[in-house]
C-alpha cells in the first residue's frame, strides 16, 4: 500500500547490439516476447494501489469506484503504525466471474490470504471446503466477538456451526425518496422522515401521490434484464408476508405459491405503467430518478453516492412494510479466508488481525451507504450524524438473505433465473400465476442438478 | 506440401539422375532438407495450436465424460451421464433453437445488406470513401461500443427508437424487454455492425471481375438489371459461398452482444446455446456438464458445415 505509482522499469536493453545476426535477433524478439507475455500475466489484475512482496497480505475484493477508493482509504488507515500491514490487493470486476475467480483459486490451493464473499453465497462455499473457518478466540484476541454482530446476520456466517465469514457491511434494498416531493405529498412524519406505510393500499396510494407531486413518475423501479433487481424486490415482499423459500437439498423447492401470487399480483398492480414506469431497466430508473422525474426509487443503499451528486432533496429509508410483518432484502460484503493447501500459521494470525483492524474502520465504509456489520460502529455519534444513512440503519434487523443453497446468492444463475418470471409478470407478457409456477420450476430444475461443490 | 520424395532419397544417392530432367532434378535437390525446415518454421504455430486448441478439445471431450467441477478437484468417470441430461434438459433445446433461429435471421440479411452495399458502391456512386468508410466503420467497433450504443438506441424510455416511433405517433416497443422482439433487435443490431466484412469480400471481388462480359453484353444491349442478374451475380457465385459459409459459422457463435444486452433475457428469449454453456460452467461450475452441452453444440456445427461443402462442392 505504500508505493502509489509503479516502480520505474529499468532502462531496456538495446536490441541491436554490436554483432547482431537475424537470428540472434530473432531470439531476441522471441524472448522479449515472452518476457512481455509473462509480465501481462503477472501483473494484469494487480491494483495499482497495491505493494507487492512475498511477505504481503494478498487480499482480493470486489469493490472498484467509490467503494473501491473507501476500501483503499482504511486499508490505508490499518497500514500504518508499527503493526501496519504490508497489503497487496487485488480488485477484481464485481458479477458472476468473481466467483467463478474465486472458487477456482480455492479449489487449486493457492488463495489469497483474505477475500470478500457476500454472505448469501457462502452455501456455495464453506461445504465444499473452499473455506477455512475463522478461529474466534483468535478474532477475541483482536477485539472481535459475536457480540458485535446482529442475530440475524451473524447466523449466516456459520456453516455446521463453524464460523467461516466476518461481515463486513449489510447492505440492504431500500427506498430512496426525493424529500420535497415526499413533503408535497404527506408522506413525511414530524420528524420529516418518511411515515410508515402499513398496507399494500397505503404504498400505491403513495405512488399516486407521488407521481401527483413530481408531476412525472411516483415510484420508479428499473428492473429490465437485469439479474437481480426483481428479485431483491420479490424477496423482500414476500418475506414480509410471512411465507418462507425453501431450497431443501435434493427438493422440491418450498415456496408458498398463494403468497407468491399475491405478491406478484401486487408488483403488477404497482407499476402499471402509468403512476409507475413498468418498462424501466436499472440505468433508466436511476437516471429518471435522479433527474427529479421520480418521486421515489427502489433501490440498493449502494447508490447513496450516485444519488448524492444528483443534487435532489435526498431522503431514504428501510424498505417499507406493506405486508404483514417487517422484512428487508439484504446482503453482506463479509471476509473470508479462502482454501489455501499449505497455510503458513502466521500469514493466517494475521489474515485474523487484519479481518479485525479493517471492520473497526466501518465507518469510513458507512460514508457510502453501507451499514456497518460491526455493531460498536452504529453506536457511534458520529454514525449518527450520517444522513441518510441513519435514517435506514434498522434495516438490518429484518435483513432477509438467499434462501441457501450452493446455486444462490449474489451473481448466481438462480438470481436471474428468478429474475425472469418475475420480469415477464411485471411488463404483463405472463400472469402472476403462471410467473409463480416458472420460478417453483425454475427452482426445482436446479435442485435437481448435482451439487459441484460437495 | 509440394516434394513427395522421402527424406534420404535425394540426388547423392542418386547420381545417375539423367541430365534431360532438369527441372525435376533441382526439385528433388531441394527436397532432402525440405520436411525438416519447414517442420521448423511450422512448428512455433503447431506447438500453440496443439496446445490451445487440439489439447482442450480432447481435455474436453474427456471432461464431458465425467462431473467434473470448477470448484472441486476430484472427478469422477459418469459415462454418458452429461448427454442423457443435455438431451433432457429443455435448457438446452431453448438456447439451442435461440442460436439456430439468430443464425436464420441475421445470415441472410448479412449476405443480401452487404451485396447491396458493394453493389452500390461498385456502381461508381460518387463520394467512393465516404461509403466505404460509412459501410466499413462499423466493423471496427469492438463489441463493448457497439453494445453501448445500441442500449442507448433501445432504451425504452429516452431511446431514439422508442422517440422516432413516438414522433411517427406510435406506441413504445419493448426493444430489448418483449421477449418476441428483443432477438430481431439483436439481430438488427447484428447486421449494422458486422456487414462491412462481407460487404469488404463483395467489393473486392465485384473489383476483380473481368469487365469483358459485362461490356459484351451491354453491347448486346442488355440492360443494367439484366447485366447484374446474368452477367455479375453468377460470376460472384463462388464469393457468395464463402460468405454464407463464413456468415453462417460466425453467426452460430454468437455470444457476446446478448451477453452483455441482455444476458440472455428476457425469459431466456435471447439466450444462445453458448451462453448456457458459460452460464452451466463457470457461473454454476458444472464444467462436465457444460462440456457435454458444447460437444453437442460442436455435432450440430460439423454437420452444418459438412452440409455446406457438399453443396460446395456441387456447386464446382
Amino acid at each position: 500500500m505504500t508505493a502509489r505509482s509503479p516502480a520505474p522499469a529499468p532502462p531496456a536493453r538495446s536490441a541491436t547490439g554490436p554483432g547482431l545476426t537475424r537470428r540472434r535477433l530473432l531470439g531476441t524478439g522471441l524472448a522479449g516476447a515472452g518476457a512481455l507475455l509473462a509480465a501481462g500475466a503477472l501483473s494484469g489484475c494487480a491494483s495499482p494501489a497495491s505493494a507487492s512482496g512475498a511477505s504481503a497480505l494478498k487480499v482480493w475484493d470486489l469493490f472498484q469506484g467509490g467503494d473501491g477508493l473507501l476500501m483503499d482509504e482504511m486499508i490505508e488507515a490499518v497500514a500504518g503504525g508499527d503493526r501496519g500491514f504490508d497489503v497487496d490487493r487485488t480488485i477484481l470486476d464485481w458479477g458472476p466471474s468473481y466467483y467463478t475467480k474465486l472458487a477456482m483459486s480455492a479449489a487449486g490451493g493457492r488463495a489469497p490470504d483474505v477475500a470478500v464473499l457476500h454472505l448469501s453465497r457462502l452455501a456455495g462455499y464453506a461445504p465444499g471446503g473452499l473455506l477455512a473457518p475463522f478461529d474466534l478466540d483468535l478474532l477475541a484476541e483482536f477485539g472481535v466477538t459475536q457480540d458485535d454482530f446482529t442475530p440475524a446476520v451473524w447466523a449466516r456466517t456459520r456453516y455446521d456451526g463453524t464460523v467461516y465469514a466476518i461481515p463486513l457491511d449489510i447492505h440492504p434494498f431500500i427506498v430512496f425518496y426525493d424529500k420535497d416531493a415526499a413533503g408535497t405529498a404527506g408522506l413525511l412524519d414530524s420528524s420529516g422522515e418518511l411515515a410508515p406505510m402499513g398496507s399494500p393500499q397505503a404504498l400505491l396510494d403513495a405512488g399516486r401521490a407521488l407521481a401527483a407531486a413530481t408531476g412525472h413518475a411516483g415510484i420508479v423501479f428499473g428492473h429490465v434484464n437485469d439479474p437481480a433487481q426483481n428479485w431483491r424486490l420479490f424477496a423482500a415482499l414476500y418475506a414480509q408476508t410471512g411465507a418462507a423459500f425453501t431450497l431443501p437439498d435434493g427438493g422440491p423447492a418450498g415456496l408458498d405459491t398463494d403468497a407468491a401470487i399475491r405478491v406478484v399480483s401486487f408488483l403488477r398492480q404497482l407499476f402499471d405503467g402509468r403512476t409507475n414506469p413498468d418498462n424501466l431497466d436499472y440505468y433508466a430508473g436511476l437516471t429518471m430518478f435522479s433527474s427529479g422525474r421520480g418521486g421515489m426509487a427502489m433501490l440498493g443503499e449502494w447508490e447513496l453516492p450516485t444519488l448524492r451528486k444528483s443534487g435532489i432533496p435526498l431522503g431514504a429509508a428501510p424498505f417499507p412494510q406493506v405486508f404483514d410483518r417487517p422484512a428487508v432484502y439484504t446482503d453482506s460484503h463479509s471476509f473470508v479466508l479462502p482454501h489455501q493447501d499449505d497455510p503458513d500459521p502466521a500469514r493466517r494470525r494475521e489474515a485474523h488481525r487484519y479481518v479485525a483492524e479493517i471492520i473497526k474502520q466501518s465507518l469510513t465504509w458507512a460514508s457510502a451507504g453501507h451499514i456497518p456489520a460491526y455493531q460498536p460502529v452504529l453506536a457511534k455519534p458520529e454514525y449518527a450524524a450520517l444522513t441518510p444513512q441513519s435514517s435506514y440503519a434498522d434495516a438490518g434487523k429484518a435483513a432477509v438473505l438467499d434462501p441457501p443453497n450452493w446455486f444462490t446468492g449474489a451473481g448466481s444463475n438462480f438470481q436471474s433465473r428468478m429474475c425472469q418470471p418475475l420480469q415477464s409478470a411485471l411488463l404483463g407478457h405472463t400472469t402472476p400465476e403462471k410467473a409463480v409456477r416458472r420460478m417453483v420450476r425454475e427452482a426445482d430444475a436446479l435442485l435437481r442438478q448435482p451439487d459441484p461443490v460437495a | 506440401m509440394t516434394t513427395t520424395a522421402p527424406p534420404g532419397t535425394g540426388p547423392r544417392t542418386g547420381p545417375d539422375t539423367p541430365r534431360a530432367d532438369g527441372s525435376r532434378r533441382t526439385r528433388r535437390q531441394r527436397s532432402p532438407g525440405a520436411p525438416r525446415s519447414g517442420l521448423v518454421f511450422v512448428l512455433p504455430f503447431l506447438l500453440l495450436f496443439v496446445l490451445f486448441l487440439v489439447w482442450p478439445v480432447v481435455q474436453g471431450l474427456w471432461m464431458s465424460f465425467t462431473d467434473s467441477s470448477l470448484a472441486l478437484r476430484d472427478t469422477a468417470f459418469v459415462g454418458f451421464d452429461n448427454y442423457a441430461e443435455a438431451f433432457g434438459d429443455p435448457d438446452v433445446w431453448s438456447s439451442l433453437g435461440n442460436t439456430l433461429f439468430f443464425t436464420a435471421v441475421t445470415s441472410v440479411p448479412l449476405v443480401l445488406v452487404a451485396l447491396a452495399m458493394a453493389l452500390l458502391v461498385h456502381s461508381g456512386i460518387a463520394g467512393q470513401w465516404a461509403w466505404r468508410l460509412a459501410f466499413f466503420a462499423p466493423y471496427l467497433l469492438p463489441v463493448t461500443v457497439v453494445t453501448l450504443i445500441w442500449s442507448w438506441l433501445y432504451q425504452p424510455d429516452l431511446g431514439f427508437a422508442n422517440q422516432l416511433l413516438a414522433a411517427l405517433g406510435m406506441g413504445p416497443v419493448g426493444w430489448l424487454a418483449d421477449e418476441s422482439v428483443a432477438m430481431w433487435s439483436i439481430a438488427a443490431l447484428t447486421v449494422w455492425w458486422t456487414a462491412g466484412f462481407n460487404f469488404l469480400l463483395y467489393l473486392a471481388a465485384l473489383q476483380s471481375l473481368p469487365t469483358t462480359f459485362d461490356e459484351a453484353a451491354a453491347l448486346d444491349g442488355a440492360g443494367a438489371w439484366r447485366r447484374l442478374w446474368s452477367i455479375t451475380l453468377p460470376q460472384l457465385r463462388r464469393t457468395t459461398a464463402l460468405v454464407a459459409m463464413l456468415q453462417i459459422l460466425a453467426s452460430l457463435k454468437v455470444f457476446d452482444q446478448i451477453y452483455i444486452l441482455t444476458k440472455g433475457g428476457p425469459g431466456g428469449s435471447t439466450r444462445p446455446v453458448l451462453e448456457y454453456v458459460y452460464d452451466v460452467g463457470f457461473t454454476g461450475y458444472r464444467l462436465g456438464y457444460a462440456s457435454a452441452v458444447s460437444y453437442l453444440f460442436f455435432a450440430l456445427i460439423v454437420v452444418v458445415s459438412l452440409v455446406q461443402l457438399r453443396l460446395f462442392r456441387r456447386e464446382d
